[in-house]
């Protein structure tokens, strides 16, 4: 069976004013699956992620050069809004950044914007969100309760519960759990996996066992530059280029 | 023996550099306790004559006549009437700029933005009432007929300009404050620039921002110079604001040298400053409260 691809990067270089933080990149993601990226600290790998949904335009002094395809389209084109690509393609955070709002008010703040204001309509997206991150039994009834009264892994599956709001179609996540306990990082793996069914994920991780766990598919990065990409148990039981090993054994990095 | 010595007197100087600190800290206490005693002991002695709601109700306010008569509520209504509308203008304008400096402008306009608004803080309060006196005063009562260009809004005008600068630093300070973390997940679902700025952005920062309006108030209330020039001094209750008034700083200024030491008057007037002073502190108390509510609610915690 011909394999769905959703992104697919190009040859992709990436510089912050004269240093280049990526070069040669090109990688295709498979739609609802889950893709680790990994590598040492500076490789480039949240760079790529955040090329994937433009967060980078809003860094100052930035170029990219090469294609990065969703869905077929260049989403560098000139006559793409990168609004609009953000709405498709979701983003969780390494520290959870909840909005001082409301609970109610953090979900809704997308589907809002998006001009949803039918009451009943967005009550229904509100629990829907929750539910499926996993997280309405526990602030069903606190609603209107600030969302910074939440505890940390709480704060990070509102987080994910928000950015579904949106109804994304690919979900990126940037270090999701490096910020708390080993029960939340649990419980977010675990929320990983039964997302990966209606949504492309694609996770940059420090933690290898993170990755080998949940994903299906790793990449791993070098000083910038994509060593080995391949199915995540092959990269983690026989990898084809001998840093990638080296890293994965503990040798560096 | 020679390392023990040593230490001896590095924590003598400890001691001696913190008390001196100490003492520099207390010294601006000690004397604004003193101004106080001051204001209160030579304002006080007017209630002998005269109850204090007489004093902040009463509406004569003929000081000199005989029987004089102390009534300050036109003064209190002149101060508050230039101060609303000073804020009036001076609250969207400061906070329009403030977002402007703060979230939009490109990095080069925003350094000569910063240092212009800088240097309005610093323009002399006596230059400006110069201004307000020559030129907008003459303006005023030509466009609108008026028997007088000295009045409410050209001294509200004036002060606008005063407090401009403190509003558009204080809130940009508080704009730039909002953690990063906000925005960039404002802008990851799907928000413009715009949408950030009026549904993240602003709202982070309102405690911030609402400590600047309150203290933009306290500096138009508290500005003497540019009252007495411009809001041109009847000790009247206003029916409009083409009206001239009188504010509690403009006859303070104006009357106290030629106030007999220790008459009524002399009281009267320092009873006015006790007045003034209740309102400012109110006004930084507010502020105070405010920031301090809205940081709790509003700080991110892991």
């Amino acid at each position: 069976m011909e394999k769905d691809f959703i992104i697919r990067t190009k040859n992709v270089d990436f510089f912050y004013g004269a240093f280049r933080a990526l070069s040669d990149v090109t990688v295709d993601f498979e739609k609802n699956k889950v893709t680790a990226l990994i590598g040492p600290s500076g490789c480039g790998k949240s760079t790529l992620l955040r090329l994937l949904n433009r967060m980078n335009d809003l860094i100052d002094g930035t170029r990219v050069e090469g294609e990065i395809l969703f869905e077929g389209r260049n989403i560098y084109a000139p006559d793409v809004d990168p609004v609009e690509i953000r709405q498709r393609i979701g983003m969780v955070f390494q520290k959870p950044n909840p909005f001082p709002k409301s609970i109610f008010n953090n979900i809704t703040y997308a589907p809002k914007l998006a001009g949803i204001r039918d009451r009943g309509e967005i009550e229904a997206l509100v629990e829907a969100s929750l539910k499926q991150a996993v997280l309405w039994d526990e602030v069903k009834d606190i609603l209107t309760k600030s969302a910074m009264t939440l505890s940390g892994g709480q704060q990070q599956r509102l987080c994910i519960a928000r950015a579904l709001a949106m109804k994304p179609d690919v979900i990126l996540m940037d270090e999701p759990t490096s910020a708390l306990d080993p029960i939340s990082t649990a419980k977010i793996e675990e929320l990983i996996d039964t997302l990966k069914k209606h949504y492309t994920i694609i996770i940059v991780t420090h933690n290898m066992q993170q990755a080998a766990r949940i994903s299906e598919y790793t990449g791993f990065f070098y000083l910038g530059k994509l060593i080995e990409f391949n199915a995540t148990e092959k990269i983690f039981t026989n990898p084809d280029v001998k840093q990638t090993e080296d890293y994965i054994t503990g040798r560096f990095g | 023996m020679k390392n023990r010595k040593h230490s001896l007197t590095k924590h003598a100087k400890e001691i001696a550099i913190r008390n001196l600190f100490g003492f520099f800290a207390f010294l601006s206490v000690l004397l604004l306790g003193l101004i106080l005693v001051f204001l209160f002991r030579e304002g006080l002695p007017l209630f002998k004559q005269i109850s204090v709601v007489d004093f902040l109700f009463g509406t004569a306010w003929y000081p000199t006549y005989d029987p004089p008569e102390y009534g300050i509520w036109p003064l209190i209504v002149g101060s508050l009437a230039i101060t609303f509308f000073a804020c009036l203008i001076a609250v969207p304008l400061g906070l329009l700029s403030a977002v402007y400096i703060a979230e939009i402008a490109p990095a080069g306009i925003k350094e000569i933005l910063k240092s212009i608004i800088e240097l309005l803080a610093g323009l002399p309060s006596v230059v400006l009432g110069f201004f307000g006196m020559v030129i907008v005063g003459p303006w005023l009562q030509e466009t609108f007929d008026l028997p007088t260009g000295l009045n409410i809004i050209n001294a509200a005008v004036m002060l606008a300009i005063m407090a401009i600068p403190t509003i558009s630093s204080i809130s940009e300070d508080a704009l730039y404050a909002v953690p990063r973390e906000f925005k960039e997940a404002s802008y990851a679902l799907g928000a413009t620039k715009y949408e950030t700025i009026i549904r993240v952005i602003i709202p982070a920062a309102l405690s911030g921002v609402s400590t600047a309006v309150i203290l933009g108030m306290a500096r138009a209330i508290g500005e003497t110079m540019v009252v007495l020039m411009v809001a041109g001094g009847a000790a009247a209750i206003p029916e409009g604001i083409f009206d001239a008034v009188r504010p509690m700083t403009a006859s303070i200024a104006a009357e106290m040298g030629e106030a007999p030491f220790r008459s009524g008057h002399y009281h009267a007037l320092f009873a006015t400053g006790i007045v003034l002073f209740m309102i400012t502190l109110a006004f930084n108390l507010i502020a105070d409260y405010i920031s301090n509510r809205f940081r709790e609610t509003g700080s991110g915690t892991l």
